[in-house]
C-alpha cells in the first residue's frame, strides 16, 4: 500500500480551508452592508 | 449574522462526515491514504453541478418571470457554486499526484470542469459590472443557463473521452462499485456536503437580500 498520507491531509487541510475563508468572507460582507441600512445610524 | 438551526446542524453533519470518513473508514488496498480524498472531492462536485442547475432553473423562471428573489437565488448559488467548485479542483490534482504522478492534465473532464469555474466566476464579474439592475440580471441569467449546459457534457465526459479520471462509482444505470463501509461514509459525505450548501446559499441569499435593502438607490449593485 502507497505511504501518501501527505497528499491526503493537505486536500483535507485546502477543503477546510477554502469553506471557512468562504464563511469569514461572507460574514465580513454581512456586517459590512449591515452597517449600511437605513436607520443604522440614528 | 446569527447561527440558524440550519448551519449548526450543516456544521454537526460535515464534522461527522470528517471523523468517519479519517478515523472509521477503510483504507483502499491500491491507493492508500489518497483514497480518502474522494470523501471531499466527489461530494463537492455534486454539489457544485446541483448549485449550478439552481442557477440554470432559477436563471430561467427569472426570465420568465421578472421576479429579483429568483435572480437572487440564482446570483447566491452561483457564488456557493464557485466555491465547491474551486474545493475539487484543488482536491482533484491534490488526489493526482499521488495517483497519476502529476497534479494536471489536460484530460476532457478536469478542462471543462475549470471551464465550467471560469464560466461561473466570469457570471460573478459580469454581476458586478453591470449598473443596471434589470440588463443584469438579464445578462446574467442567459449566461448561467449557457454556463449549466456543460454539466451534462462533464458528467459524462469519461464515457465520451478516453480520459484518465475514474468512472462515476455512484451515479451510474449500475450498482454503487464500492465495499459497504465506505459507501456509507461517502453517502454521508453527500448529504453532510450538501446540507452545508443549504446552509450556505440561505445565508449568501440572506446576504443579497441585507445588502438590497441597504442600497435602495441602486438596488441591487452586486457587493
Amino acid at each position: 500500500m502507497p505511504h501518501n498520507e501527505s497528499y491526503y491531509y493537505a486536500a483535507y487541510a485546502v477543503a477546510t480551508g477554502i469553506y471557512v475563508a468562504y464563511a469569514v468572507l461572507l460574514l465580513v460582507r454581512w456586517n459590512r452592508v449591515k452597517a449600511r441600512l437605513p436607520g443604522k445610524d440614528e | 449574522m446569527k447561527p440558524t438551526p440550519l448551519t449548526i446542524a450543516a456544521l454537526i453533519a460535515v464534522v461527522v462526515a470528517y471523523i468517519r470518513a479519517i478515523f472509521f473508514t477503510p483504507l483502499e488496498a491500491i491507493q492508500g491514504p489518497a483514497q480518502k480524498i474522494l470523501y471531499i472531492h466527489a461530494p463537492a462536485a455534486w454539489v457544485a453541478f446541483m448549485a449550478f442547475g439552481l442557477v440554470a432553473i432559477t436563471s430561467a423562471l427569472y426570465l420568465w418571470l421578472r421576479e429579483d428573489r429568483l435572480d437572487r437565488i440564482a446570483e447566491s448559488s452561483a457564488e456557493v457554486g464557485v466555491v465547491f467548485t474551486t474545493v475539487v479542483l484543488t482536491t482533484g490534482p491534490i488526489w493526482g499526484k499521488p495517483i497519476w504522478g502529476a497534479y494536471w492534465t489536460w484530460d476532457a473532464r478536469l478542462t471543462l470542469t475549470l471551464f465550467l469555474w471560469f464560466i461561473y466566476v466570469a457570471y460573478l464579474v459580469m454581476r458586478g459590472a453591470v449598473d443596471d439592475h434589470a440588463m443584469r440580471a438579464r445578462y446574467s441569467a442567459v449566461l448561467g443557463i449557457l454556463g449549466a449546459l456543460l454539466i451534462p457534457f462533464i458528467h459524462l465526459s469519461v464515457y465520451l473521452f478516453r480520459t484518465l479520471h475514474p468512472k462515476p462509482i455512484l451515479i451510474k444505470p449500475s450498482a454503487p462499485s464500492m465495499p459497504g463501509e465506505m459507501l456509507t461514509t461517502l453517502l454521508l459525505a453527500f448529504a453532510a456536503f450538501t446540507l452545508l450548501y443549504v446552509a450556505l446559499l440561505r445565508a449568501r441569499y440572506r446576504y443579497a437580500v441585507t445588502r438590497d435593502g441597504a442600497n435602495p438607490a441602486e438596488e441591487h449593485r452586486a457587493a
